[in-house]
């Protein structure tokens, strides 16, 4: 990959997946490697990709590599906390988490508000699946940095990891009120509730499956979502006779929806799913009911 | 009036030089200033505090987007009378007086060094050894008003009040070289990247420092204490069938309503 494009583009997109944090460690590593071949043509952006080839190198289990990288950043920032991570960044992919752990506590005794550090705390407990101490961890966290979003969003997956759904369903509440025009967290939360189950969780989960289909149509699995949730309800013994209707009409036109997505599909790959698909539907129905 | 005539000699002496020495001098101000700025250290409670009134401000703005019970539950949290957050968080006011934090104190003199101090010693010399005459010519008539501003130092009643005098000039490449500094020097060049790395900024930092928490969480509570929840989710599966109508499907035996019904 590196030899057919040029060392320009390379950099470029260097560039660009370290503004967007992507995880492509491989392609990385080696889009690296082959722009600090030409290490003049980078200016004082050498040291950002020496972080970037160090980050990836330690994420496909390159230690070598990662050495020499973190050997150059030392070389010219021999005070950074940001290099004392990466070592112990380095010190964790080796498996040395105990290590690991004396360096980042003995960067937070200096600086007890990089949110960084902390967070390699929590890494390391999942590294070593301990989920419950992962979470405390991230809770102590949370307390100081109430609005870092992405936060949330771990440790909402560590909770459902628990299977602590109503926990889990809370720190989905934060994320929807941190961008409530993502359909992805709406859905999301949905899912949890549909999960959790009971009447009032399933009318919340076929709101929020609603939502996320008024924001994006295009939301199949909302849309199944929908249906699921309305047909349940539509059939469960409680609930007063106009609630049933609505959810009978909400299934009928999630199940309409549907279909008139598999046909709009099927133009473009000329593959009979809509049959399948009532089938699959009829069997829903009969399997809810 | 007469056109008046200026000698050549001022335009390669005296309007480009001045030109050169305010870009020059904003120039290495900026170094200069990079040097002397020391990194403003956040304590983990001034974070805290910021990311508390972000929360709150996110509850206030979007709570209507979480389920009635989920957002009372979180304005609990924070204006509960005996155990909320803004009830019992007790900071006392920090940097009140900001001559009593010697580090203030400096960080004061090192803005007053880098941004006044050059202005002053420079504007001085160029007030002193180019005063006296006009050096050039805005290319447009202008009122008598802009006199005073345009013609520092060159006190004629008479003069039209296009022409502009040394000490002016300069004052205008001081403020109107600042669009080229940012073209030049902007935030994310490489420079910049290379000084994040040394220093370790830490993510949240221009959230952090708030002068007096106390405030701040005094006028978040009053702001959430008269909000009030109105979910927005309320008619939402209505609102979505009657947005997009529900599409005919050209199946005929097939109707799934009918089957619901008979069952």
């Amino acid at each position: 990959m590196a030899a057919a494009i040029s060392w320009e583009d390379a950099r470029d997109q260097l560039k660009k997946w370290r503004e967007e944090s992507a995880r492509r460690s491989a392609e990385t590593l080696e889009l690296g490697e082959f722009v600090l071949t030409n290490h003049r043509g980078l200016g004082d952006e050498v040291w950002a990709v020496h972080e970037q080839v160090c980050i990836a190198a330690l994420d496909v289990g390159d230690i070598a590599e990662a050495s020499s990288a973190i050997d150059a950043l030392k070389a010219q920032f021999p005070q950074s906390k940001r290099v004392k991570r990466l070592q112990g960044m380095k010190l964790e992919a080796q498996g040395r988490f105990d290590d690991a752990k004396l360096v980042y506590e003995e960067l937070l005794k200096e600086d007890s508000s990089n949110a960084m550090i902390r967070k390699r705390l929590v890494a390391i407990f999942k590294a070593q699946d301990r989920i419950p101490d992962a979470i405390k961890e991230l809770m102590k966290y949370l307390e100081s940095f109430m609005a870092d979003h992405e936060a949330w969003l771990e440790l909402s997956e560590l909770y459902i990891q628990e299977q602590h759904y109503s926990k889990a369903a809370f720190c989905l509440e934060e994320l929807i009120m941190s961008n409530p025009h993502n359909h992805l967290f709406h859905q999301k939360y949905a899912e949890i509730r549909y999960t959790q189950g009971g009447t009032e969780s399933m009318e919340i989960a076929r709101k929020y499956f609603a939502q996320a289909v008024k924001l994006n149509s295009n939301n199949i699995r909302a849309l199944y979502g929908l249906f699921l949730a309305a047909t349940h309800l539509a059939s469960s013994q409680k609930g007063t006779a106009k609630s049933k209707k609505d959810n009978i009409r909400y299934a009928a036109w999630a199940s309409q929806q549907l279909q008139h997505r598999y046909r709009l599909a099927e133009r473009k790959e000329s593959e009979p799913q809509v049959q399948h698909l009532e089938k699959m539907i009829d069997s829903l129905q009969i399997t809810a009911s | 009036m007469a056109e008046l005539l200026l000698d050549p000699n001022i335009r390669l002496w005296v309007v480009l030089p001045i030109v050169f020495i305010t870009f020059f001098v904003g120039i290495i101000r900026h170094y200069v200033s990079l040097l002397l700025t020391s990194q403003k250290k956040v304590s983990l409670q001034q974070v805290s505090d910021g990311q508390a009134l972000v929360k709150s401000r996110l509850l206030r703005e979007n709570g209507k987007f979480i389920p009635r019970q989920s957002f009372n539950m979180r304005k609990q949290f924070f204006n509960n009378e005996e155990s909320g957050f803004f009830k019992t968080q007790k900071r006392e006011g920090v940097a009140q007086n900001p001559m009593a934090d010697p580090s203030m104190l400096t960080d004061m003199l090192k803005g007053n060094l880098t941004n006044i101090l050059p202005m002053i010693v420079i504007g001085g010399w160029i007030n002193w050894t180019f005063s006296g005459f006009v050096i050039t010519k805005v290319p447009f008539p202008l009122t008598l008003r802009f006199k005073p501003m345009l013609q520092r130092g060159v006190e004629l009643a008479s003069l039209d009040a296009s022409w502009v005098s040394s000490a002016s000039w300069y004052f205008l490449n001081v403020f109107g070289l600042r669009s080229v500094y940012s073209l030049i020097l902007g935030e994310n060049n490489a420079a910049d990247q290379a000084r994040l790395m040394q220093q370790q900024m830490s993510m949240s930092q221009p959230m952090g420092a708030n002068p007096d928490p106390m405030k701040a969480f005094k006028a978040e509570w009053e702001a959430l204490e008269i909000c009030g929840h109105k979910w927005a989710l309320e008619n939402v599966e209505d609102e979505l069938i009657e947005r997009s109508p529900t599409p005919v499907v050209p199946y005929g035996p097939h109707n799934f309503l009918s089957k619901m019904k008979v069952k």
